[in-house]
């Protein structure tokens, strides 16, 4: 097998570069072998080649100080890397670069727990720790905290925090609970942002701001450096935790549903990010599309009506849930159920009736923010299932819900594949995630599916809906339609990248912002 | 003249030879590994599974729906039995959740195979180094529905060396396929094994 190599840069050069990266870190933490080493950190649910995303090599560094040294390495080779805290972002690419022959900084080394505070609740963690490790230190400790995870929960805090994830608890905007981070700039210089830029700072976890311009952001969704730590605020435990499910017969009770919840959400009835989600998208985690329609295209409205039928399952399934002590709960689920039982057929679901049921303990699970992995069974749906996700952003509001399923269940419609999709309403924001899931091992879906998906872009940019993240393949087309103003917010992105990494070393492409040296080939 | 290796060739790509001694002929051909440590997965509530883990007398592990509960059997496996392997006849999703976690401790792949079903068709498509995928692939073919039980059998014998794989498929024509679900087979050893 040939080594990719990054642009413009020679195996000589790469070999010499990595002979120096060993000796910082050691040769058990530098993976060469494409066999066997390098094929963890692809995508296997691209829908072009596994080539156009395969890394050159991989490095573990244990510590700030061996970052600092691969930097400066990396910088007199002009080698590109790719950073990754535990690489678990499958749908937008996972672990696997932007282009061919970057190397993968992967920090799943560093993944110490550095605090855990109860009284103020939050914690401070390196990039290797994941939700689930998290979740553990607390349960041991018996700390009265929740943590709110994304689902699935193998991922790492501060890489779905950076790259804008959200979960399920009242917590769920995670950007919104990050405090204080600390960053390796590409020249090696270390930043702390907030409070913790002050000597002996006792305060780096509970203010988020510090002096002058907050610049935490400016490190989320880019390549301006390398984040090494972040603090995440945690909800205590509350009182008492309500969830609920509603489910709805017909597919405009979306619109109806919308409509009802954003009052409720602006005012705090409902506490966290309420989902509406697709029959099949529910039906997913428990049985298979061949157990009820074997044929071509998307599964047709009879077979999706019995299947409903059979799982005791709306068109639309609605999860929400309340926190607090009992009257308070109780007075809010008046509400909730005053407010939705307008809607006619919708009925309502607890955990008295609803436990044991696949979609009902998983969307519990999340709702209260214990790690686990049952959203990957939606991969079942078909065998050897892949997905990207396509994420566009909306207002909370019925029509816009409407239009955005219409829209992007008319085009799967037309490139032969199923609608799968969720609704989360978030402060005041509607995040839509269609799965789009193909049959990874068909070179002529995923075709398809890559087809689709450009195509879905262009539609939802010319109904003003950009997406909130996405896949390697497409960042550089949704770049592009963030494009007012001629551009100048890429522009100003640019101006930023060519000022913190004149040589362009640190995940080039990422997001659409590309090094000088590789703009014009972008 | 008819070496070892040519017979027992010859005698996998013979049902009759199959069934009488499955796993000694592939363990010639392929790596002896009967005195390692292994844990295996199954889907439990796939019927094919079901019958595969049933003839497994080794760690074994039943999946339900959330892989994420049995984290920490596997990364204790990898922990305390660092030349051991894994296997498994599981969902897709599963097989890809446990590679991505072993690899974290140094476990990769060395075979893998789909099994799907279509209309009156079972197809096994093998991924592995390259003799071996061909024995195994003739193998399964051979096995007919018995599949999972000739997995079963050779869980130990399955190849264990990182080498260059292939990806070889074999069809053939089988009855009451809307029963079954697609299956991923697979197995991972510590690289510091090959």
């Amino acid at each position: 097998m040939t080594k990719p190599l990054p642009q413009g840069i020679t195996l000589g050069q790469l070999n010499a570069a990595i002979a120096e990266i060993e000796k910082v870190v050691g040769k058990d933490y530098v993976y060469l072998d494409d066999v066997k080493e390098l094929r963890s950190y692809r995508d296997p649910y691209n829908t072009t080649n596994d080539a156009d995303f395969a890394p050159s090599a991989a490095v573990a560094p244990q510590n700030v100080e061996q970052i600092q040294k691969i930097l400066a390495i990396v910088n007199t080779y002009k080698i590109p890397i790719w950073t990754i805290s535990t690489g678990k972002n499958f749908a937008y690419g996972g672990p696997a670069p932007r282009k061919p022959g970057y190397v993968v900084l992967d920090l799943k080394l560093m993944n110490r727990i550095l605090e855990v505070n109860e009284k103020h609740g939050y914690a401070i963690v390196e990039p290797g720790v994941s939700y689930y490790d998290l979740y553990n230190y607390i349960q041991e400790k018996g700390l009265k905290l929740w943590i709110d995870c994304a689902a699935p929960a193998w991922g790492g805090i501060v890489g779905n925090t950076s790259e804008h994830g959200a979960g399920y608890t009242p917590y769920g905007d995670h950007l919104l609970m990050q405090c204080g981070m600390q960053v390796v700039l590409a020249d090696g210089t270390v930043v702390e942002t907030g409070m913790d830029t002050t000597p002996n700072s006792k305060t780096g976890g509970l203010y988020k701001y510090g002096q002058g311009a907050a610049i935490d952001g400016l490190f989320t969704q880019s390549n301006f450096g390398v984040i090494t730590r972040m603090g995440i605020w945690l909800m205590p435990e509350p009182p008492g935790y309500t969830p609920f499910m509603i489910t709805l017969e017909n597919e405009q009770d979306l619109e109806t549903v919308t409509d009802l919840t954003l009052p409720l959400r602006i005012n705090q009835v409902i506490h966290n990010a309420p989902m509406t989600v697709d029959l099949l998208w529910e039906s997913a985690m428990s049985v298979s599309r061949n157990q009820y329609y074997t044929g071509k295209g998307p599964m047709p409205d009879s077979h999706r009506k019995k299947m409903a039928k059979d799982l005791d399952l709306g068109i639309w399934n609605y999860y929400g849930a309340v926190y607090g002590p009992g009257p308070m709960m109780k007075n809010n689920m008046d509400v909730i159920r005053d407010t939705f039982g307008s809607i006619p057929g919708a009925k309502f679901h607890y955990d008295d009736t609803r436990k044991g049921d696949p979609g009902w303990d998983y969307r519990v699970k999340l709702m209260k923010g214990t790690p686990n992995m049952t959203e990957f069974s939606l991969l079942n749906w078909i065998g050897g299932g892949g997905h990207i996700n396509f994420s566009p952003i909306s207002a909370a509001d019925g029509k816009s819900a409407m239009r955005q399923y219409e829209m992007i269940r008319k085009r799967s419609h037309e490139f032969g594949f199923d609608y799968i999709g969720e609704f989360l309403i978030g402060w005041r924001d509607q995040h839509h995630i269609f799965m789009l899931m193909f049959n990874r091992m068909s070179a002529e879906e995923k075709k398809r599916a890559h087809d689709l998906f450009a195509i879905l872009v262009d539609d939802a940019a010319a109904l003003g809906y950009g997406e909130y993240r996405t896949h390697l393949s497409f960042m550089d087309q949704i770049a592009g339609t963030f494009s007012w103003n001629d551009n100048s917010l890429w522009d100003a992105h640019h101006a930023i990248k060519d000022e913190l990494d004149p040589n362009g070393i640190l995940s080039p492409g990422k997001q659409g912002i590309w090094p000088k040296n590789l703009r014009g080939n972008s | 003249m008819l070496t070892r290796r040519t017979f027992i060739k010859s005698a996998l790509a013979s049902n009759v030879a199959l069934l009488a001694t499955p796993s000694h002929a592939l363990q010639l051909a392929l790596d002896n590994n009967q005195d390692k440590p292994l844990l295996v997965f199954a889907d439990e509530r796939a019927l094919n599974a079901k019958e595969f883990i049933a003839q497994v007398n080794d760690q074994k592990e039943n999946l339900d729906l959330d892989i994420g509960q049995h984290f920490d059997v596997l990364t204790k496996f990898c922990k305390e039995s660092p030349h051991g392997h894994i296997a498994g006849l599981t969902r897709d999703s599963d097989f890809f959740v446990l590679e991505q976690l072993a690899k974290d401790h140094g476990f990769y792949v060395n075979y893998s195979a789909t099994h799907s079903y279509d209309g009156q068709t079972l197809t096994h498509e093998i991924t592995a180094p390259k003799e071996p995928a061909n024995l195994i692939a003739t193998a399964l073919k051979n096995a007919a529905d018995q599949w999972p039980n000739w997995l079963a059998k050779n869980m130990h014998s399955l190849p264990q060396s990182h080498q260059a794989m292939i990806t070889t498929k074999r069809q053939l024509t089988v009855p009451n396929t809307q029963q079954h679900n697609f299956l991923v087979s697979w197995s991972l050893s510590a690289s510091k094994n090959s």
